[in-house]
């Protein structure tokens, strides 16, 4: 089965805008506002397509891990499509309070932050909370500064917490980082993270076609030829 | 068609423009989809009123004094401010521990702590919708060629001053069409001896030119 020249092309050219545009929505992300102009936020860019499924298998183990992370199953299968995942950190809201006394943790002064106990590291936790609410906001806005991006681009985009949360899991982000978030980005004609359909974890495109076109296609061509 | 002045034809931009903002807000991206936020935009006297209250925080919080300093100028002329607050008990179910709580019915069953700026402990992902929208009501602004910054001290004060109700935190967003960006470089709001004077006090050593000197005055 050979493939045309030119779609060989589209597809090598495709895989290159999505390296590109990875880059600009980084751009976007790192030059938006951060809370007080002080630096917290670093965006990594996952392109490699052994790398995402690491990325995969981690958010899907991690389903197993608290009864009400079930959908981390669905959300592996959607960044399986992915083309790259830029994973956002917050590298200030364990160590470094704003010291505002904002109290958005609950806590009145930051000095009671800074005392809290942390909850610890296992299985069933994901962040090492208290964090400074105010710190970690920061995420949202460089979440926002991808989307926008994105959405100028015209490249279709996911938010994934999971991702986020297995991406620190495995290390992969500096390690004072408290809280992670992912953007898993897709330049096809189809967006692969959206109109998911249920039980995608089990029905999917990966599987379909394992299924119908591996399986099922050599069959009916055995038998039938 | 009469001929429309630039004054009238600016206010009303930004009337509009205002508008697009709390629909981008509105619509912007969200975690799990819900979209809980409530937007307000606030009339000229409410901002006078938030502009004394920073001010009178003076010795308290340097910072929120001089934001009222600012927006007793920045009222001068056209401008909006847009303030967008949410709940702090989460709805997500995600049981992520970033509140601290192992799960978020531990977080919603948590005391709830008072206090002039915010209502805590909030969840994580409901101040991450909520800085999102904020976010995206900048972008629009920006887009629009409106002067633009994101504030939370003026927030908090309008939060303490109840100009937003059914919240337990906020954030604003404030927007001018004043002829000089007004946002940034705000150094007039600083006398120079004190910003010497607090330098001095922040970085001690920044004058030094050998460590080893015993320099005690």
């Amino acid at each position: 089965m050979s493939i045309e020249r030119s779609l060989k092309q589209f597809e090598e050219d495709r895989k290159q805008a999505v390296k590109l545009a990875a880059r600009l929505l980084l751009a976007s992300g790192t030059t938006s506002p951060r809370v007080g102009g002080v630096g917290e936020c670093t965006i990594h860019i996952v392109e490699d397509e052994c790398d995402i499924e690491d990325l995969c298998q981690k958010v899907e183990k991690m389903a197993a891990d608290n009864k009400r992370w079930d959908f981390f199953k669905r959300d592996a299968a959607m960044l399986r499509d992915a083309d790259a995942v830029l994973i956002i950190t917050s590298l200030r809201c364990v160590t470094d309070p704003a010291d505002i006394n904002c109290n958005m943790c609950g806590k009145l002064t930051c000095e009671y932050l800074r005392e809290a106990e942390r909850l610890p590291d296992e299985p069933g936790v994901a962040y090492p909370g208290p964090l400074c609410i105010f710190r970690a906001n920061n995420i949202a806005y460089a979440i926002d500064g991808i989307v926008s991006q994105a959405r100028n681009l015209g490249i279709d985009y996911g938010v994934y917490w999971s991702a986020g949360a297995a991406a620190m899991r495995m290390g992969i982000v500096p390690k004072n980082t408290g809280f992670c978030v992912a953007v898993a980005i897709s330049v096809t004609e189809k967006s692969p993270f959206r109109d998911i359909p249920l039980k995608y974890d089990e029905i999917n495109e990966t599987t379909m076609n394992d299924r119908i076109i591996k399986r099922l296609w050599p069959q009916f061509r055995s038998i039938y030829s | 068609m009469p001929v429309r002045e630039m004054n009238e034809l600016i206010t009303s931009g930004l009337d509009r423009a205002v508008e697009l903002m709390a629909v981008a807000a509105h619509n912007s991206f969200r975690f799990s989809g819900r979209n809980t936020i409530k937007i307000v935009c606030l009339a000229k006297e409410d901002m006078e009123e938030i502009a004394e209250f920073c001010y009178s925080l003076g010795d308290m919080s340097p910072l929120a004094a001089r934001d009222g300093r600012f927006m007793v100028e920045l009222i001068k002329e056209p401008c909006a401010l847009m303030l967008i607050g949410d709940k702090r008990k989460s709805d997500f179910n995600y049981n992520c521990g970033a509140c601290g709580y192992r799960t978020c019915a531990e977080l919603n069953k948590a005391e709830e702590t008072e206090s002039l700026t915010a209502r805590g402990p909030s969840c994580q992902f409901k101040n991450i919708n909520l800085n999102i929208a904020a976010n995206a009501a900048a972008a629009m602004a920006w887009r629009l060629g409106l002067h633009c910054r994101v504030f939370s001290t003026l927030a908090f004060a309008a939060f303490a001053l109840n100009k937003i109700e059914g919240v337990d935190l906020a954030t604003s967003v404030s927007v001018s069409v004043a002829k000089q960006d007004p946002y940034f470089d705000r150094h007039k709001y600083w006398t120079k001896e004190h910003w010497d004077e607090i330098f001095k006090k922040e970085f001690p050593t920044f004058t030094r030119g050998f460590i080893g000197a015993n320099e005690d005055e």
